[in-house]
């Protein structure tokens, strides 16, 4: 396993596809996947695919809206917005990230010593 | 939660939305290719490498797109309304065996659901008062009589009111045996429109103790319950709707009731009923105050008391006995050994039903899973049949667990539709029983279908296919590959279905043995001799209006009357009359002393009644010795007659004529009357009762009002009955004339509980017999259509077509027997618990057994003799052709 190709947990590309939405604006499909790749300096290649099941999650709870409307170059697309409840669930999911993450770290270098 | 809710809610839609959807999600998709497509050519990829490069990242279009299918819907429902669509196109397929199923099912269903509603509006729910569970009814006891639950004393009554501190009150209402109240009869004068109703005389608290409020108006107070306050009535609603118009001013109104003035009070509410249906007024009893103090015999009350809050059965019994005990050593002359007891309101109304009742679901019960496994032998049959549809799906890639589930929506979809068809048919039974059902529904209880009704309803069409679809389901999703279509597959089903067919004619055993022991019980019922014979007799009560009649004298005079004109009637044998007509129970008893006893040996339980000196010729009762009443003999010439219960019970012998025997106890002064004859026993509280000892005073000497007549004539019954309400209209129109009948009707009545349970449990053993008829029909045709080619072989080499014959009925038998023998043990344990049903049979009775083998076996033999007869008809070249 040579690849630094890492396996996404479902969670966490909700987060970022909130993320982005936050970020950017309403998006369609795949604007967000772009994205999410450009950020990540390509170091999480997925099949963009998958990002549909994460927006249709997001759709469900509400965190996401989405209507048709015209891409840049004039064509229709789908473009969705993060609501409000995606904007509170947000910022707890990053409260949560980093908090979870900064435990994980510190557990890291502890076993590391 | 909140998301939770809205991710359903999104699903539920994209559930019913769902073409649409999946266009909408092709487009995105498109577009999102076409994007990513355009992107890589940017980037100098040629078209068609850049399309295929956009695949691959975009990965996997459709898996892409049916996985987003899936998450968008609801998964489960959306392959169930597949199921169902594929059921409801192979119900329609299938048409024989789909209307055999739906219509078995609803015959089950719906007979389970109607005995359900029973169960429930008798047993289960509670009565219509409030707390109905502190209401108990306290009666008395009396080894020395023979009481076991009596109804009280006046006096007695009173001192338990007033010395009991375990209950809020006690009521009180007229009430002449242990089978409940008395209803008595009155004319209703609305606007010169006289109409008969029936009333119950009450003390003045037996609202408030049921706690049940009036619909309008007030009810009594305590001090209405006495002469003087009592000209106060309380309407039922259907009384004050039908013959009152409803009349919203009713309140304070006065209304004639048998020629006496009453003010209507109040009117009860529409569901209420008490002590039964057919009370449609309730007045005080309008007695003497001292009544409640002097009066320790007769008895003549039924009571029924408040608990009070936190005070329990055992601890009211407790407090009750030693009031009763103090009262035995208060009042010893009357009191000796009167006990009482304590029961719950709703136990002792239901008492009688109960046995019935459970008798009957329980019947419901095995026919309904007699129902299933029918259907689940059909099914097995079918699922052969089906062998090939069902492998190739297999084939197809459909998995095991879900070829049972879409075989088990199948079942549902059929049980549905039965219990559908059978609720209907169970919405009849309200009216039908009420009609129907004598006794056998206590009257206070209204059933219905209603809520848990429904509930019940849908339970059981859940039940079903879980117990007939699953198994051949089960084994019908087995058959893996094509090759399995052979031989071990069906031979695992003929097992399956011989199983399911002993089952089926155990149950039925059951059933008709059950049936068989009321029958028995019923034809033992019809042979008794009632004392009587009851053919051409024609009876009918006249009451006469207390106001106008007050005196003995005058009451004796009108009855005579009657019966002279009656007598002129052309066709008239003889006209009799008595206070207590055959069958008709008793109008009181007392103690008696036959002349010899002395002290505390005298009889304590004897039955009065009083008869004209024709009453015994009219409805036909042998003279055994001595001689009739004659006109002569009245008060003063201290004669009477008795029964040969009473001459053998108190004298040891049948020839008593000339003995002396007088009214109460040896030191009583009552006066000796000399019996003069003894007839023969007449049967008094039904035909399964021994009949009581009973002394027959001449009617002039003991007048009691209402009196019931007897007429024998040659005539018809209805010309009879016209040309007594002529006569008693002649008389006075304010003389009610009522209960008009014929003496074998009245017989037939006294039957009514046993054969309406006995026409019941026959129905339902009948259909079992049916469907366990059609279950072997179907498991033999099956085996003789699957072995015809054998059977054509069989045939071209010689076999002889009895050999043939005896094989498929020897094949048809062998589950009938099985069942049989399974069936005669569950029956032998089961038909004890009808021991209190039955009359003259014992449970284990063997005739009953043997009647029932009989017939189960001509029509097992009959259910094989067609399928055997076509197997012998097998054409050889046919069959050999036939692969």
């Amino acid at each position: 396993m040579g690849e630094t190709k890492s396996e996404i947990l479902q969670g966490t590309l909700d987060l970022m596809v909130l993320q982005t939405l936050e970020a950017m604006g309403p998006l369609h499909g795949y604007g967000i996947a772009r994205r999410i790749e450009q950020i990540s300096e390509d170091a999480l290649q997925l099949n963009q695919g998958t990002i549909y099941a994460a927006l249709l999650r997001l759709q469900q709870r509400r965190w996401i809206s989405a209507s048709w409307g015209t891409s840049d170059n004039n064509r229709k697309a789908k473009f969705y917005a993060i609501t409000r409840a995606g904007r509170r669930q947000l910022a707890e999911e990053t409260a949560n990230w980093s908090r979870i993450a900064g435990v994980i770290g510190r557990l890291l270098r502890l076993s590391e010593r | 939660m909140r998301t939770c809710f809205w991710t359903l809610l999104s699903r539920v839609r994209g559930t019913f939305l769902s073409t649409r959807l999946d266009d909408d999600f092709d487009r995105e998709v498109g577009e999102h290719l076409a994007l990513l497509t355009a992107d890589n050519i940017r980037r100098g990829m040629t078209p068609d490498d850049a399309r295929r490069a956009a695949l691959m990242r975009f990965g996997g279009p459709m898996q892409i797109k049916e996985q987003q299918h899936d998450d968008r819907g609801l998964h489960f429902i959306e392959t169930t309304l597949q199921d169902v669509r594929y059921a409801l196109r192979s119900i329609v397929k299938y048409r024989a065996f789909s209307i055999v199923a739906i219509a078995t099912l609803a015959i089950g269903i719906g007979a389970a659901t109607s005995m359900f509603t029973v169960v429930r509006a008798v047993l289960l729910r509670p009565l219509p008062f409030a707390e109905p569970d502190r209401l108990v009814e306290i009666s008395e006891t009396n080894p020395l009589k023979g009481w076991t639950h009596t109804v009280s004393a006046p006096a007695n009554f009173a001192d338990w009111r007033a010395r009991n501190s375990v209950f809020t009150d006690i009521a009180g209402y007229n009430g002449v045996d242990d089978r409940g109240a008395s209803l008595f009869q009155r004319v209703l004068t609305v606007n010169d429109e006289p109409s008969q109703v029936n009333g119950v005389a009450t003390t003045g608290n037996l609202f408030d103790v049921l706690g049940v409020r009036p619909l309008l108006g007030r009810t009594f107070t305590w001090d209405e319950t006495f002469d003087g306050k009592d000209r106060v009535l309380v309407l039922a609603y259907g009384t004050w709707r039908n013959l009152l118009g409803g009349d919203p001013n009713i309140i304070g109104r006065d209304v004639l009731l048998s020629g006496r003035s009453m003010t209507v009070i109040g009117v009860m509410p529409r569901d209420f009923f008490f002590p039964n249906r057919s009370a449609q007024f309730w007045s005080p009893m309008g007695v003497q105050l001292d009544l409640f103090v002097k009066t320790r015999r007769p008895h003549f009350m039924n009571t029924v008391a408040r608990l009070k809050r936190g005070v329990s059965l055992a601890q009211a019994r407790d407090q009750m006995t030693r009031i009763a005990s103090d009262l035995e050593h208060e009042y010893a002359d009357t009191n000796t050994k009167m006990g009482v007891r304590l029961e719950p309101l709703h136990d002792i109304m239901v008492t009688d039903a109960r046995p019935t009742i459970l008798m009957l679901f329980g019947a419901v019960a095995v026919l309904f899973l007699i129902v299933c496994a029918n259907i689940a032998s059909l099914q097995l049959g079918r699922g052969a049949s089906r062998m090939r549809e069902i492998a190739v799906r297999r084939a197809l890639g459909a998995g095991r667990a879900r070829l049972v589930r879409q075989l088990l929506t199948e079942s549902l979809v059929l049980s549905i539709l039965g219990a559908l068809l059978g609720v209907a048919l169970a919405t009849l039974t309200p009216s039908v029983l009420l009609r129907a059902a004598p006794s056998a529904l206590p009257l206070f209880a209204t059933p219905q279908i209603d809520v848990p009704v429904l509930l019940f309803a849908a339970a059981l069409a859940i039940a079903a296919p879980i117990v007939f679809g699953l198994v051949p389901a089960m084994s019908s999703s087995r058959f893996d590959r094509l090759a399995e279509r052979t031989e071990s597959g069906s031979r695992q089903t003929t097992r399956a279905r011989d199983v399911l067919v002993a089952f089926e004619v155990a149950l039925s055993v059951i059933l008709v043995v059950g049936s068989m022991l009321l029958i028995r019980s019923l034809l033992r019922l019809q042979q008794v001799d009632p004392g009587f014979s009851p053919e051409h007799v024609v009876t009918f009560k006249v009451t006469l209006p207390r106001i106008k009649y007050p005196k003995s004298a005058d009451q004796a005079r009108v009855f005579t009357d009657i019966e002279e004109r009656l007598r002129s009637t052309a066709g008239v044998q003889a006209v009799g009359a008595a206070s207590a007509l055959a069958l008709r129970g008793y109008t009181y008893t007392s103690d008696a002393t036959p002349e010899g006893r002395t002290g505390d040996d005298y009889e304590r339980e004897t039955r009065f009644n009083a008869v004209t000196p024709d009453y015994f010729k009219a409805i036909g009762v042998r003279l055994l010795f001595g001689r009739s009443l004659t006109e002569r003999d009245t008060r003063g010439s201290k004669v009477i007659q008795v029964n040969e219960a009473l001459a053998r019970k108190y004298f040891g012998s049948s020839d008593v004529v000339g003995k002396r025997l007088k009214g109460g106890r040896p030191s009583d002064d009552d006066p000796w009357v000399t019996i003069v004859g003894v007839v023969a026993d007449v049967k008094q509280d039904g035909l399964d009762k021994a009949t009581r000892p009973e002394v027959y005073m001449p009617y002039a000497a003991s007048v009691q009002n209402p009196a019931t007549f007897a007429v024998r004539s040659t005539i018809d019954a209805s010309s009879i009955a016209s040309s007594a309400r002529q006569t008693v209209r002649a008389l006075d129109r304010d003389v009610l004339l009522t209960d008009v009948t014929t003496l074998d009707n009245l017989v037939r009545d006294s039957m009514g509980d046993e054969r309406f349970r006995t026409t019941l449990l026959g129905a339902f053993a009948a259909v079992a017999l049916f469907l366990a008829a059609l279950g072997i029909y179907g498991v033999l045709s099956y085996f003789v259509s699957q072995r015809s080619r054998e059977l054509g072989i069989r045939l071209t080499l010689g076999a002889r077509r009895s050999t043939l014959f005896a094989l498929v009925i020897g094949q048809g038998v062998r589950p009938v027997v099985a069942g049989a023998i399974v069936g005669l043990i569950g029956a032998l344990a089961l038909t004890s618990v009808m021991q209190s049903l039955l009359f003259g049979v014992q449970p284990m009775d063997p005739p009953t057994y043997a009647i029932a083998l009989a017939l189960l076996g001509t029509i097992a033999v009959t259910a094989c003799a067609v399928p055997a007869l076509r197997a012998t008809r097998v054409d050889p070249l046919v069959a050999l052709r036939d692969e």
